[in-house]
């Protein structure tokens, strides 16, 4: 994260001159002037990230100490755009010696430039916000931790020009507590009703986190709890070192010059994965005879040769990066939490194999399309709309759905060849999570994935898996419909007939009526045990394990089905009259 | 006893047969003819079109039957009832008369008269029985004048006295009914449109040619059609016919000679072979020096119309064929009101005098 830091600080062009004397001074100056890179701008936004950021932080406190998280969130109204922040969760707690500085500095987490999949990354989140809530109030924020003996209350504001954290009011409290409880006041923010609240917020967090109780009392006094519908803590995630194709020059040029290492190669098979000797043999063959890669020494590498070995490296062929540093929601868990807050009519999570996009980013997608019940976001006027829920690493992400590769993908479904006519008018929720060490995020507000192709492609593939699911489950909930009216139709016009044959015959419509009433049942009844066989049949096509050639075979399929649209559906509707 | 016994034992055995599916837990059906192009053939015997072979079962718990199955039956039904009261009516008091709210729904037997009238044919065809056999009357429209006498139960008309509306033709016209006397005429005028029946009524044709003249306002009502092959039949008189120079014109005349193809089953009763089409074609255009501008371009439905008439076995001839053909390529359709552009009596005084005496028609 410190590198990623830097990228932004050097590709700021307005801080260009002054980034060395800032980055001596103060992160926390630079970050007062630049609150957008925190998430902190707009009235909505702003309140919503900084739920988050505290919520994130509880939940990853929680889950490092094998706590199941339980987290209370309140928001109290004081007044026109100024509201106070209450996070509780029941994990560790932070030690008194820690606590100031955890919370009063920025950047100084312990979370950063590890490569591995967690939820904040960030380390300047709850800083960030402690410092927000001092810019518009001129208030410290409130934090009472507690773990073994007695909690510790102290209020903590942040010394911009040093960056330093200001501790005051310090005091034992007399009370049981275990956790952490934060409180901060905060101006030009606001709660509405939206779709990307801190309600949504929390309820999204919820479904990628099945493990997790939320309790929540929003702004006009109402509660709402969304129960852990799992017991079970997700593992830790591993750290992993970076594949070798994650490498820029920058870092090449400087990892090198401050590592132990006396070589280039020296300092490549220390700091990254997948760097053997056959692909020290495959890079020298990329590089030509300009770059003796196996002889250089820390000295000889300059940018222009760094540049060069980069581009190599881009070229050469290497071992896919290991994915077992991804910790997916999984399917069982979906199952539960889905059914646990949208209590949908039927459901399909599946969970993609790991793969890597740019060659060396480990990632992999989880979708769930979840129909009826309550699945889909209910408007004001009581109509349901469609809606989708993206997920980074167990985080929802809210804002700049337009921009968003998830968003992009869900959109380029044909939702109407799996039986969803009007994809944006339906009761459908789709559940969209990536897991990856690092999300290509399209820009520093992180709240929308950038276009990589790997990564459109499989979330694609998967939706159209479980979407194909979705659809029999519509179909035959048609079919069922249908049924039922048929047998209705069957019954009306049973009437009608007994009467006249009674005219025609002189047999007594009572007694023919009965009869009539036993063929149409029987018919019904020899339908529904075809359409049983036909439910055998889908279970057994299941294709969660499918690999993606074989999938896109099935794609294929379907799009030939597409083009003679009329012959497969007259055959269906016959085979229905029949 | 009433009439038409042997109908209501059909009608009887058509209930029995249904119940006897029901007994055995079968889906009851009925199996009906099937009226349509693809079951006619052309009798080279009668010269008329004939009903094939092909049948089609229409059955009960057939989603796309469902109606039209009860529909059958009700309508089977009723007519018992009407034949038991010996009483004839209308297929659209028949309609009304079936016409009733479903139980439980808001759907009625049936909507529309347009819904029972082919049903009506249905069971005319699968149980062999003519419409008069099931004491039913199609409504009436079509007009006739000439030199004869109809005595029509107890009531003598001289068909030469019915003033400017002429006598309206009941919709029974068998022998039983209608006795055809005193006939002075050379030949009948089938006349396709009232209008123009009219005209010749108006200026005494049938008197001044000896003839008699006859429209069906449009498509002609069987009444109409049986009573014209009676005279041709039973008083071997020649049957033209004059329609417009159009599709639909072309197709009545069809009708008249060969048959219709949905009752093709009672063509051998309906028909007139012998009839001739006397105008208007689009050859007369040159002959008689229509101008142009009365002229009407085909439309898709007529070009359609050629294409499935050029392939009737019956217009398999050089004569029709052209004649198709040419309306195809001059892109034009005429209709008989056309020609009073060169004169109000044209039509009467040179046009069909002309074409008379020339024996200028189309097989």
């Amino acid at each position: 994260m410190i590198e990623d830091n830097s990228q932004i600080l050097n590709n700021s062009d307005t801080m260009v001159e002054e980034t060395n004397k800032l980055r001596e001074h103060s992160i926390a100056e630079f970050f007062k002037k630049n609150r957008q890179m925190l998430g902190l701008y707009g009235k909505l936004r702003s309140l919503t990230t900084i739920i988050h950021e505290y919520v994130a932080n509880s939940i990853d406190a929680c889950e490092e100490a094998g706590i199941l998280p339980e987290i209370e969130v309140k928001i109290v109204k004081l007044g026109e755009e100024h509201f106070e922040v209450h996070v509780i969760d029941n994990g560790p707690g932070i030690d008194e010696k820690n606590l100031g500085k955890a919370l009063g500095k920025l950047l100084a987490g312990t979370k950063f430039h590890r490569l591995i999949q967690m939820r904040g990354q960030q380390g300047i989140g709850a800083s960030g916000c402690i410092l927000f809530s001092q810019m518009t109030t001129g208030k410290a924020t409130k934090v009472v931790s507690g773990n073994n003996g007695k909690p510790i209350y102290m209020e903590i504001g942040i010394n911009v020009e040093k960056n330093e954290p200001i501790v005051t009011s310090k005091k034992y409290l007399d009370k049981e507590f275990k956790g952490l409880a934060i409180s901060s006041e905060f101006k030009e923010i606001d709660y509405q009703d939206s779709a990307q609240n801190a309600l949504e917020y929390l309820k999204r967090t919820a479904i990628a986190n099945p493990h997790v109780t939320i309790k929540f009392l929003d702004p006009f006094d109402k509660l709402y709890v969304f129960e852990r519908a799992i017991n079970e803590i997700p593992k830790k995630p591993i750290e992993i070192p970076r594949h070798i194709k994650c490498v820029d020059t920058d870092t090449l040029l400087t990892g090198a010059k401050n590592s132990d290492a006396k070589t280039v190669v020296g300092y490549m098979k220390d700091a990254y994965d997948r760097v053997g000797d056959k692909f020290f043999d495959d890079l020298q063959h990329e590089l030509g005879k300009d770059i003796k890669i196996k002889d250089m020494s820390k000295r000889e590498l300059d940018w222009s040769k760094a540049e060069k070995i980069v581009k190599a490296i881009q070229k050469t062929k290497t071992i896919a990066p290991r994915t077992d540093a991804l910790i997916p929601i999984s399917e069982d868990s979906l199952t539960a939490s889905i059914k646990n807050i949208l209590k949908p009519e039927t459901l399909y999570p599946l969970t993609r194999k790991p793969t890597a996009y740019k060659g060396g980013y480990p990632f992999q997608v989880e979708v769930a399309i979840s129909y009826g019940g309550e699945s889909g976001r209910k408007m004001k006027d009581g109509s349901i709309k469609s809606e989708i829920m993206r997920f980074a690493n167990r985080t929802p992400l809210l804002f700049d759905p337009g921009s968003c590769a998830i968003t992009n993908a869900v959109n380029s479904i044909e939702w109407k060849r799996y039986h969803i006519k009007d994809f944006d008018n339906e009761p459908i929720t789709v559940i969209v999570s990536l897991s990856s060490v690092h999300i290509p995020y399209t820009n520093a507000g992180k709240q929308a994935v950038a276009d990589e192709q790997e990564i459109i492609d499989e979330i694609k593939l998967a939706l159209m898996t479980a979407a194909r699911a979705i659809s029999n489950h519509i179909s035959r909930k048609m079919k069922h419909g249908m049924k039922l009216e048929r047998k209705k139709m069957f019954e009306r016009y049973s009437y009608e007939l007994a009467y006249s044959l009674e005219v025609l015959t002189g047999e007594k419509s009572k007694d023919i009526l009965p009869k009539l009433e036993e063929i149409i049942l029987k018919r019904l009844e020899l339908e529904d045990e075809q359409d049983e066989e036909i439910k055998d049949e889908i279970k057994e096509k299941k294709e969660i394990n499918k690999t993606k050639n074989e999938l896109e075979e099935d794609i294929i399929d379907e799009e030939e089905q597409e083009d003679k649209p009329k012959k497969t559906k007259s055959k269906t509707l016959k085979e229905f009259i029949e | 006893m009433v009439k038409n016994e042997n109908s209501i034992k059909e009608l009887e055995k058509l209930g029995k047969d249904t119940l006897t599916m029901i007994n055995k837990k079968e889906q009851p059906y009925i199996e009906l003819p099937v009226r349509s192009l693809s079951n006619i053939f052309f009798d080279e015997k009668s010269k008329t079109i004939k009903m094939g072979a092909k049948t089609s079962k229409r059955q009960f718990l057939n989603t796309a039957h469902t109606r039209k199955y009860t529909q059958t039956i009700a309508i089977a039904s009723e007519i018992k009832k009407i034949i038991k009261e010996d009483a004839t009516i209308s297929i659209r008091d028949l309609y009304y008369a079936l016409k009733h709210t479903l139980k439980g729904s808001k759907e009625n037997l049936f909507e529309e008269q347009s819904e029972s009238d082919p049903l009506i044919e249905d069971i005319e065809a699968s149980l062999g029985l003519l419409r008069e056999e099931l004491n039913l009357a199609a409504s009436t429209k079509g007009v006739i004048a000439g030199n004869l006498t109809i005595k029509d139960g107890k009531d003598v008309i001289n068909l030469n006295k019915m003033g400017s509306g002429g006598w309206g033709v009941p919709s029974n016209v068998e022998p039983e009914n209608i006795e055809i006397k005193d006939l002075d005429a050379e030949f009948v005028l089938f006349i396709e449109k009232d209008a123009v029946w009219k005209r010749f009524n108006e200026d005494q044709f049938w008197k001044k040619h000896k003839c008699i003249i006859i429209t069906g306002k449009g498509q002609p009502a069987r009444a109409e059609r049986r009573l014209v092959q009676r005279f041709n039949k039973e008083f071997k008189l020649p049957v033209y016919a004059l329609m417009d120079a159009d599709p639909w014109g072309f197709y009545i005349y069809s009708v008249i000679k060969r048959g219709s193809i949905s009752l093709s089953y009672s063509e051998e009763k309906l028909a007139t072979p012998d009839t001739k089409y006397l105008g208007l074609t689009i050859s007369d255009i040159d002959k008689f020096k229509i101008p142009e501008n009365v002229f009407m371009k085909l439309n898709d439905e007529d070009n359609k119309r050629i294409k499935e008439m050029k392939n009737y076995p019956w217009f398999k001839n050089k004569a029709w064929q052209s004649e198709l053909t040419l309306m195809k390529q001059r892109n034009c359709k005429l209709e008989l009101e056309a020609l009073s552009r060169k004169g109000i009596r044209f039509i009467t005084e040179e046009y069909l005098p002309n074409k008379i005496k020339n024996k200028d028609f189309l097989p």
